[in-house]
């Protein structure tokens, strides 16, 4: 369980506060989606959760957050690296090895995970993320999306109990991105792992996540189930942070009063509502 | 196709050797090259280095690494025929001049230097990082903090090389021409290039601290690694000839 209470920060070298008292409270196995406009602080709480705030980047750190128990401010980063992996938004400089399958193994020689497991781990990973083909390639000589899809599949394979993303998609093509978000789903509906995922793709994120969470300037301005955010159609335009499609229409459609159940997430739910208009 | 010292995946006997055999080797090699002053057997060790790499099909990679040697060496090559009077008079300078004997050592300290870094070189092309860092933390016993240190700022020259490329193609879009007005002129514009790629630079390699860290590079032991790295009669030959190259090279030194 992650439990933040009144979290506040800003970098020692940042004029103002970056997160500004975030109250968020996310159940083991949750998937929680983060978006917000840039600059809104997405990633500084993701660096949060997972130590890197304000072990790597100090700061003014106000308030608390904890992961299982461990308050990320006290507890050193080895400790919450055993709990929580970690995907950062540059993975070409996530990169410490040069061919694919060290990459895959370095997490997990760490740990001293048993070789034969250390193996399974690192097949189902690659097998996961559809890359089991790159194995014995040189990162170098991967393409973008190669490369995020490996910077994942190197995490998935420490099989931690939370695992936080930061745009782990950005380079990826949408039926690629899909799958990440399906993936990810499974991870933490059939393993019961926890996983945040900061995303500008609002569509994908409602459409897998159980909680979405809006950032503006620092502060949550939304956080509940997608269908509950999306209905928030024009704030959330105005905050920076634009809806998918079928969403809008369908917002406009009960907007004009032909339309008056909830807000949809997906293209499939927009024609349904449109058939029901229709008829 | 590979960049600058980056690994190439092959199933040559260069490929299969034990990482720290490799280094030891290139290492006699080295010194080899550096206790002897005679032309000849520099030649030969030169030829030797360039069908090492031939046997691993890297001779691409090594010819292009021999021309930059090679320019660096022209340098000291220079400096030396300038400030080394020795032997018959060729040309006549106001502070000595340059004789037989100078271009001797000039040519003398090219072929050394060439001869000396190829074997290195081709060490990091034929072999993983991680297995050069993991087979002296486990053979060498060396803190495996520091051999990563080591392997990581190897691994980053490649990186940085990119980077400096990629600002340099940003400012020839805007119009800077690095490729008119000779060497000078291109370093001039080089220069303030360096203060992004400092910037940059800084940031990934803290970037990738970060990143080991969160993955538990502290949680390490020497026991860590999978791969254990064994001395096959390959490696114990190829140190046996280094050795006996520096013998060799010492030898030819005293009597000569």
């Amino acid at each position: 369980m992650i439990e933040i209470k009144d979290f506040t920060f800003q970098y020692r070298e940042g004029a103002a506060p970056v997160a500004r008292e975030v109250n968020l409270s996310i159940p083991d196995g949750a998937f929680v989606g983060i978006t917000g406009a840039a600059g809104s602080g997405k990633s500084t709480l993701t660096y949060a959760m997972n130590g890197i705030v304000p072990h790597c980047y100090p700061g003014d750190f106000y308030g608390s957050v904890t992961v299982d128990g461990m308050d990320t401010c006290e507890t050193p980063l080895t400790d919450l690296s055993r709990v929580v992996g970690s995907v950062c938004q540059d993975v070409e400089s996530q990169f410490v090895t040069t061919v694919v399958e060290d990459e895959m193994l370095f997490g997990l020689e760490n740990f001293s995970v048993p070789r034969a497991q250390a193996e399974e781990h690192v097949a189902g990973a690659l097998a996961d993320m559809g890359i089991t083909h790159l194995r014995g390639r040189a990162i170098a000589s991967l393409s973008g999306g190669q490369k995020q899809k490996v910077a994942i599949a190197s995490i998935l394979a420490m099989r931690p109990r939370v695992l936080v993303l930061d745009e782990p998609t950005a380079e990826l093509d949408p039926a690629s991105s899909l799958g990440v978000f399906a993936l990810l789903a499974a991870h933490a509906r059939e393993r019961g792992t926890t996983v945040v995922v900061v995303e500008q793709k609002i569509a994908l994120l409602s459409q897998f996540a159980d909680m979405l969470v809006v950032l503006e300037e620092g502060r949550v301005r939304f956080a509940d189930a997608p269908a509950a955010v999306l209905a928030h159609a024009d704030e959330l335009q105005r905050i920076g942070v634009n809806c998918p499609r079928s969403t809008t229409l369908v917002n406009r459609l009960r907007a004009a009063g032909v339309y008056a159940g909830p807000s949809v997430r997906t293209v499939p739910e927009a024609c349904e509502v449109l058939a029901g208009v229709v008829a | 196709m590979s960049a600058f010292l980056e690994y190439v995946a092959g199933e040559s006997p260069l490929h299969r050797m034990n990482p720290v055999a490799k280094l030891g080797a290139a290492a006699l090699f080295a010194v080899a090259c550096f206790c002897t002053g005679n032309l000849a057997f520099l030649g030969v060790l030169l030829v030797a280095a360039f069908a090492l790499s031939a046997s691993c099909g890297m001779l691409r990679q090594t010819v292009g690494l021999a021309k930059a040697v090679f320019a660096f060496s022209l340098v000291l090559a220079v400096v030396q025929v300038l400030t080394t009077p020795s032997g018959a008079v060729l040309v006549q300078l106001p502070w000595g001049y340059i004789g037989t004997g100078s271009l001797l050592a000039a040519l003398t300290t090219v072929v050394r230097l060439m001869a000396a870094a190829i074997p290195l070189f081709l060490v990091f092309y034929v072999t993983k990082m991680n297995d050069i860092t993991n087979s002296v933390v486990k053979v060498l016993h060396v803190p495996y903090k520091y051999a990563f240190a080591f392997t990581s700022t190897i691994r980053f020259i490649p990186v940085f090389m990119n980077d400096m490329a990629g600002i340099m193609e940003a400012q020839t879009a805007r119009g800077v021409e690095f490729d008119a007005g000779g060497i000078v002129k291109k370093v001039r514009l080089m220069v303030p290039l360096c203060v992004p790629l400092l910037v940059s630079s800084v940031r990934k390699t803290n970037s990738a601290a970060i990143a080991a860290e969160v993955r538990g590079f502290n949680l390490r032991t020497p026991a860590s690694g999978y791969k254990e790295y064994p001395f096959a009669a390959l490696d114990v030959t190829a140190l046996a000839a280094g050795a006996a190259l520096v013998a060799a090279a010492v030898a030819l030194g005293l009597l000569g």
